[in-house]
């Protein structure tokens, strides 16, 4: 990983990281919101601009790459190196919660 | 009274803002927009009067309009209405929206982007422009011994002046932005 996508990605925004779990199947843009909607019991909605501007950059940086298009859906999947980048992410947000835990 | 009007109206490169409040205010007083051409017509057509957001995104690459782009934002409820230099046009009734006012954008990381995209995609070349345009015309009329070349010469400073103004418009309000999300 070099360190141009460890500066943009590591950490992430929020939208990112919901991004990147969703892709972990294969997933249309939109079915990104409906997943993130109901992991988050509707406190995340993605808005289109946001996420069509992520997922071009992601695909462009190589977290992300196209499958196949679906009634013009283009249907994404994530590579090995989102995984290691959504990984790196997880550890931080393990952290940041156990610290928080702690400090109860 | 017919049911249709044309409004000329003026916005700026970094104006989008200001162009999304105009056509909101519009379809409130029972104004739907219906498409702008040339240089800022504005058609509209009459209306039940509704509260509707509108929204312009910018992408070098979506004037071409990709279909998933645009099938993107209709699958979000957003509907698409033209492409206008660079610039795509959704709106969206707020009556469809939930507790909280939707946009095209859901955080600061994006709303900076995209004006990174305005920045590159418009003002570049207006840069381009200023520079191997305007600057030396200036020079060459004000040195220049026809008699008319004053008059070209002031028609080059208030060009100067507006390009000027232009610049410092886009800088402030994206330095203003990008401070209020590096804090």
């Amino acid at each position: 990983m070099d360190s141009h996508i460890r500066k943009v990605y590591v950490p992430m925004t929020e939208t990112g990281f919901y991004i990147l779990l969703c892709l972990r199947e294969e997933a249309h843009g939109y079915s990104i919101v409906k997943k993130t909607e109901q992991l988050t019991h509707g406190e995340i909605k993605i808005s289109p601009g946001t996420l069509y501007g992520s997922l071009s950059k992601m695909e462009k940086d190589g977290l992300i790459r196209f499958v196949r298009e679906e009634d013009k859906r283009k249907i994404y999947c994530i590579t090995d190196l989102g995984t290691q980048v959504l990984n790196l992410e997880m550890q931080r947000i393990a952290r940041l919660y156990q610290s928080m835990e702690a400090a109860k | 009274m017919g049911n249709t009007k044309t409004q000329l109206r003026f916005f700026s490169v970094p104006e989008w803002q200001k162009e999304e409040k105009y056509l909101r205010e519009q379809h409130k007083n029972g104004w739907a927009f219906v498409r702008v051409s040339g240089l800022g017509v504005y058609h509209f057509e009459k209306c039940v009067p509704q509260d509707v957001v509108y929204q312009l995104d910018y992408n070098a690459d979506s004037t071409k309009q990709p279909n998933e782009y645009i099938q993107l934002f209709r699958d979000c409820g957003w509907e698409y209405l033209q492409n206008y230099a660079g610039y795509s046009y959704f709106r969206k009734a707020a009556c469809e929206m939930g507790e909280t006012e939707e946009g095209i954008f859901c955080d600061d990381a994006s709303r900076l982007d995209m004006m990174k995209r305005v920045f590159v995609g418009r003002m570049t070349p207006l840069l381009i422009i200023f520079l191997s345009l305007i600057i030396p015309q200036m020079f060459i009329q004000s040195h220049s011994q026809f008699p008319e070349s004053r008059a070209v010469f002031i028609f080059y400073c208030v060009l100067f002046a507006v390009y000027v103004i232009a610049f410092i418009q886009f800088g402030v309000r994206y330095w203003k932005f990008y401070r209020s999300v590096h804090k």
